[in-house]
């Protein structure tokens, strides 16, 4: 498992990220502790050049998307050293591609882009790094390394991991178990990455997925779904639900069943989802984080490399390359440190 | 000729209806739409209680008189008098607070509504918005036992009734706006004879309430039956009003139908030669419900006319011939060779033309311009390549208009802005563009002011001189007989007499198809 | 009327016959009046477009992108143009799209494009959307199948199909060649563009100038004459929906160029871009009038309106808004001018 490897590596630099989320103004942290070549994160904070950055993001069609566009925007105002331009939010690759071509066009120092479909923008997005604009890629990866400066991912695979690991944690006595999982949309990349963590993770206690559907990410396909899921299978131990939006829709659809017989974990982490956690008494007993301030987190790394300053805390003078979130799982016995930054869906 | 002899309605006593006071005056009527003089001065009264009988040929003005009154057209002159006070009609709306509606030949219910729901419709019974099904159900109960037919289901959908039942439930409906008068067009043209009876007792039993009936009809023997007097139309005009329904002999009131006050003028008759090639040949035609056995030839240069009533099948014959619609049994031949049945471009390419009855909705296309309806039909001709060549298109445009004197002139124009009768140019010279065989023509002068007409009727004749087999179809005698080489006498479906055009008289025809006598 | 025969009209009416009054004022209203509404609309977004962030709106790089947006629904509406100028309409548009680019982009096909040459990608999609185009007309005109339900079929078959061939996976177009053609330039103009042109300029004469575009106003104005004026209705109407699968083919080799992949999400909710550009552009939905140049403004209304939007930094929902005004101001001109003609 070399992802693996690679994922627990760049977690301590997830955390670091998310500690930096979770202050809210940046006057508000002080760090002292200097890099000997770099500029603290203190000095990061203070106003420099003027940074122009372009914005878009596919459309902005559920709670985490809806999200990520909100923590980007209030993230943006907090610097009055950035103006930010945001773009219409849209799912037709060929109006995100121009939207990109319009931030070419204005000038802009740098892009964040959450690409509708990486593959599909990476042309452009390459375009706009040949221009000498800066390309922070969002979430869903290009397909070629020339065509961002920096990329920061959520953690899928690791998301699918975190979910095994703790259905494994829960069922480890029970061989037999009938685990199912309500994926999102098949054709994304980090939907197929979530499964196969999943997968790998069941399989080291010896458990596999059972019942499988996939839904769309929305309150209403999550409903269906999880209905016909229900029906397929008469008795079900575990359910892991891709994403906690369409998981609106997944535990209406069991409210209907009236069964009880299982636990479900959640995924993404919306506010909704941490309070029934936290009450304990709602069937919904863990969920996997996936950070919906990447496109915060982009604006933030935008403006460093504009303004040439380091990552503080990284002796490291430069921004490096990638950046993956980590993936926590969240239970009734953390949840408090990580509701203040959920989403609300 | 058979003097009919009505038979004597059981029950009816002459006096009820006698309630001498007028409801409806109309006074004068006149109504002009671009290029038609549609009224003329139409005058008519009818009582309370009493069913009055409107007569006329197609094109007398029976439909625009009805719409005047239903409040779908203005009149332009005239007055309307409503128990003698002059009222303006000048919404259907208007017209159904005054106590009139009116029952369709195509009835305007809503098949997916129920019965009480049809009845009903627009002034459903209703509180607060919301509305009172059990309320409107007793209420509609009640008005169809009042017709004689309480044994209708007030929630049944009225698209599953048989004609003669949504016929009553029409009536319903106008009874449950209090109508005092009710315009019947041609209520007994879907029914059977048992279901017209019933449509008759229905009637009676409306006039016994002081409901004032106007009847329209062909059939003669109906308006003796249930008619008390009859108004005859003729040219947008009133001829004849008041007559008793039942004492008028019919040869007057034919007379009157068809006596003219303006003569046609008929260009003389070409010598057809015996020897001229059959050029169409029609054999054994039929189309289960519409007409069966039809057969004829035409000539090279002989017009062959069909006379017959709305429903005989005249339309429908030209329509099969022509291929939009397929035969059961039979066949079309034109110089001999047998055309694909149901399948109009054989016929186009084999050189049969069509004028359809229906111009504007069949046959031109309203918003494009006058060249481009006369090539329509002959595109390949100013083609190479799929490219049209305009100049040439246009040139040949300009000199067919030019000779048939479309007016005004000009092939640009839309042909939306043309008169009828040079729309009716516009057809011929895209089946002249052609050089056609044979020329299907259905109402040709339907719509077309009386100038016009003579031009049309020189225009067809000079069409046949020119060696086109040409079959005429129309619903006006005097046309067919004035124009026509040899006339065939259609009644449902079947040709009744078949013989030249000299050899006999209007009257005749009109018995004919009237009556189905023979002559 | 098009926009070409009621110019011709203007000049030959002169010569021929004099014009009324009252004529000029109704062709005025018919053709080029509504176009000079069109170009109108279009002049007072680019005003407001150089009025708000002129430094960059009125820059050629600005207009190229605003072209480049344009060229692929532009290809679509030229289609859709003919569709309903025909009396029909087609939903399927942007399934079409994404089936032809999925399947131009298959490993295999993408094998024949590496080994013998890209021209394999292209006719693939070509084939593939007039195919979709090919069922659509079967079904509407031998099947008798309502064009709305008809092609609301194929765009949940194709997108599903789509779906099946790409396994829900993005197909990453790896024909070097092809990618630098068509989502290169020729004289500074994007390929991209040049294509759009083309197709215009082949529509519009096509509709004007030819025996089929003649045919398709008789077909979509008035079936019935059509008929039995002795035109090949049916075939016509299966030629239609050939033509509009046609151009989703060409379309979808455009954002094969453009992306750089093939993917069954290309072409989500073209149906509805396509048509309202083709409607605000004068084409009546319910047929018989149709007008290549008014879709073609139409197109570059809604591109415009988007790139404004985008530099002035106006996000979301506001955009939609202006969208759906701008569609109905459009109708209700319409409205108001068929009713003008036809009370004349």
């Amino acid at each position: 498992m070399s992802r693996s490897a690679r994922t627990i590596a760049i977690a301590g630099l997830g955390v670091l990220a998310l500690a930096a989320c979770t202050s809210n103004t940046p006057e508000a942290e002080n760090n002292n502790n200097a890099a000997p070549q770099g500029v603290s994160a203190g000095k990061n904070d203070e106003p420099g050049k003027k940074v122009k950055i372009g914005f878009s993001a596919p459309a902005a069609d559920h709670g985490w998307m809806g999200a990520i566009t909100k923590a980007t925007q209030a993230e943006a105002k907090k610097y009055s050293d950035v103006e930010l331009l945001v773009a219409e939010g849209t799912n037709d690759p060929n109006q995100q591609i121009s939207q990109v071509e319009t931030f070419i066009n204005q000038k802009v120092d740098a892009i964040v882009l959450l690409p509708f479909d990486g593959p599909a923008l990476t042309a452009v997005a390459t375009k706009a790094m040949e221009a000498g604009i800066t390309v922070v890629n969002v979430d869903r990866e290009f397909n070629s390394p020339a065509a961002a400066r920096t990329t920061i991912l959520g953690d899928n695979y690791g998301m699918g991991v975190s979910a095994g690991t703790y259905v494994c944690s829960q069922l480890k006595d029970k061989k037999d178990s009938i685990v199912a999982e309500i994926a999102g949309i098949d054709s994304l990349g980090l939907t197929q990455d979530r499964s196969k963590g999943f997968k790998d993770a069941l399989a080291d206690c010896g458990l596999k997925v059972s019942n499988r559907v996939a839904a769309a990410f929305t309150v209403e396909s999550g409903e269906k779904e999880a209905a016909n899921l229900l029906q397929a299978a008469p008795k079900i131990d575990a359910i892991w639900n891709h994403d906690d939006d369409q998981g609106v829709g997944v535990m209406a659809a069991i409210k209907n069943s009236n069964r009880k017989e299982f636990f479900v974990v959640g995924g993404a982490g919306s506010a909704n989802v941490m309070r029934d956690i936290k009450s304990g008494t709602s069937l919904v007993k863990a969920t996997v984080i996936y950070p919906s301030t990447q496109g915060a987190d982009g604006i933030r790394l935008a403006r460093l490399l504009v303004q040439k300053k380091a990552l503080g805390d990284l002796v490291e003078v430069e921004v490096p390359r990638e950046i993956q979130l980590y993936a926590p799982v969240v239970t009734k016995d953390n949840v408090d440190q990580y509701l203040p930054t959920a989403f609300e869906s | 000729m058979t003097p009919s002899t009505p038979p004597a309605p059981a029950g009816r006593e002459s006096g009820a209806v006698l309630t001498e006071s007028a409801l409806l005056t109309m006074t004068g009527i006149v109504k002009e739409f671009p290029g038609v003089r549609a009224l003329d001065g139409v005058d008519l009264d009818v009582r309370a209680g009493e069913v009055h009988c409107l007569l006329g040929q197609n094109g007398a003005g029976k439909s625009t008189l009805i719409r005047v009154l239903t409040g779908a057209h203005q009149p332009d002159a005239g007055t309307i008098r409503i128990n003698g006070d002059e009222v303006q009609l000048n919404t259907p709306t208007a017209a159904i607070q005054r106590g009139i509606a009116a029952i369709y030949q195509e009835l305007d219910l809503v098949p997916g509504l129920s019965v009480a729901e049809n009845i009903f419709l627009g002034h459903e019974p209703a509180r607060f918005g919301f509305s009172r099904r059990h309320e409107a159900a007793a209420r509609a109960r009640e008005i169809l036992r009042g017709l004689g037919h309480g044994e209708i289901p007030v929630r049944r959908e009225v698209g599953s009734l048989p004609a003669a039942g949504q016929q009553v439930v029409s009536m319903a409906r106008a009874l449950s706006r209090d109508a005092r008068l009710i315009v019947m067009d041609e209520p007994s043209a879907v029914l059977d004879p048992e279901e017209v009876a019933n449509l008759f007792r229905v009637i009676r039993g409306l006039t016994a309430q002081g409901v004032a009936v106007v009847y329209i009809s062909h059939r003669l023997e109906e308006i003796r039956e249930i008619g008390d007097r009859v108004t005859v139309l003729k040219d947008g005009a009133t001829v004849a009003t008041g007559l008793d329904a039942r004492e008028t002999p019919t040869k007057e009131l034919i007379r009157l139908m068809t006596g003219r006050s303006i003569e046609y003028v008929f260009p003389p008759r070409a010598e057809i030669l015996t020897t001229a090639p059959v050029v169409l040949e029609v054999t054994d035609l039929s189309r289960p419900g519409e007409f069966a056995g039809i057969s004829f030839s035409v000539r090279a240069g002989e017009i062959l006319g069909f006379a017959g009533l709305v429903g005989s099948g005249r339309s429908e014959v030209l329509e099969t011939v022509y291929g939009a619609r397929k035969p059961a049994t039979g066949s079309v031949r034109v110089d001999g060779t047998a055309l694909r049945p149901g399948w109009v471009q054989s016929a186009v390419k084999a050189g049969v033309g069509l004028a359809p009855e229906e111009r504007k909705s069949q046959a031109l296309l309203l918003d494009e311009a006058v060249y481009k309806n006369i090539t329509v039909s002959s595109m390949q001709r100013f083609a190479s390549g799929g490219f049209l060549n305009n100049h040439a298109e246009r040139a040949a445009a300009v000199q067919l208009a030019e000779s048939l004197d479309v007016r005004p002139p000009g092939v640009d124009q839309p042909v939306r802005n043309l008169s009828g009768g040079n729309q009716q140019k516009v057809v011929l010279a895209r089946w002249l563009l052609r050089d056609c065989r044979v020329l299907l023509l259905d109402e040709p002068t339907r719509g077309v002011d009386v100038g016009a007409r003579s031009e049309i009727y020189a225009l067809v004749r000079k069409l046949a001189a020119s060696g086109v087999a040409i079959v005429l179809v129309s619903s006006e005698v005097e046309e067919v007989l004035g124009l026509a080489d040899r006339v065939v006498v259609l009644r449902e479906g079947r040709a009744v007499h078949t013989g030249p055009a000299q050899e006999i008289d209007e009257h005749q025809v009109l018995d004919l198809v009237m009556e189905g006598s023979s002559v | 009327m098009s926009e070409a025969p009621s110019d011709t009209t203007a000049s030959t009416q002169a010569t021929v016959a004099p014009p009324t009054a009252q004529r000029a004022g109704g062709l005025l209203s018919t053709g080029a009046g509504r176009n000079l509404g069109l170009v109108l609309a279009l002049v007072v977004l680019c005003i407001v477009g150089v009025a708000t962030s002129g430094d960059t709106f009125a820059t050629g790089p600005n207009v190229l992108t605003i072209l480049r947006a344009a060229a692929t629904i532009g290809v679509v509406s030229i289609g859709m143009t003919f569709v309903i100028t025909g009396g029909g309409i087609d939903l399927s548009v942007g399934a079409m799209v994404a089936l032809s680019s999925v399947w131009a982009t298959t490993l295999a096909t993408q094998q024949l494009a590496t080994d013998y040459h890209w021209i394999f990608m292209v006719s693939t999609a070509l084939l593939v959307g007039g195919a979709c185009g090919l069922v659509n007309g079967l079904l509407i005109a031998y099947g008798k199948i309502v064009p709305f339900i008809a092609t609301l079929a194929m765009l949940a078959a194709a997108r599903g199909l789509a779906e099946i061939i790409s396994d829900r996976r993005t197909q990453i177009v790896n024909n070097r060649s092809f990618v630098d053609l068509f989502g290169g330039s020729l004289i500074g103009v994007p390929t991209l563009v040049w294509i759009f042109v083309l197709v215009a300029a082949a529509g519009w004469v096509v509709l004007n100038r030819t025996t089929f575009g003649r045919r398709t106003f008789a077909v979509g104005g008035n079936t019935e004459a059509a008929r039995l004026a002795g035109i090949k209705v049916q075939r016509h109407t299966v030629a239609l929906y050939v033509l509009a699968g046609l151009c989703c083919g060409i379309a979808a080799v455009m954002l094969m160029a453009r992306t750089t992949t093939g993917s069954s999400t290309h072409g989500q909710l073209y149906e509805l871009d396509a048509i309202a550009a083709v409607v605000i552009g004068g084409t009546l939905l319910s047929g018989g009038r149709g007008t290549i140049v008014g879709t073609v403004f139409g197109v570059l209304i809604f591109t415009t309106l988007n790139n404004v939007f985008t530099l002035n930094n106006l996000s979301f929902s506001a955009q939609s808004v202006a969208k759906g005004v701008i569609i109905v101001i459009a109708v209700l001109l319409q409205q108001r001018l068929a009713r003008r003609t036809t009370s004349s």
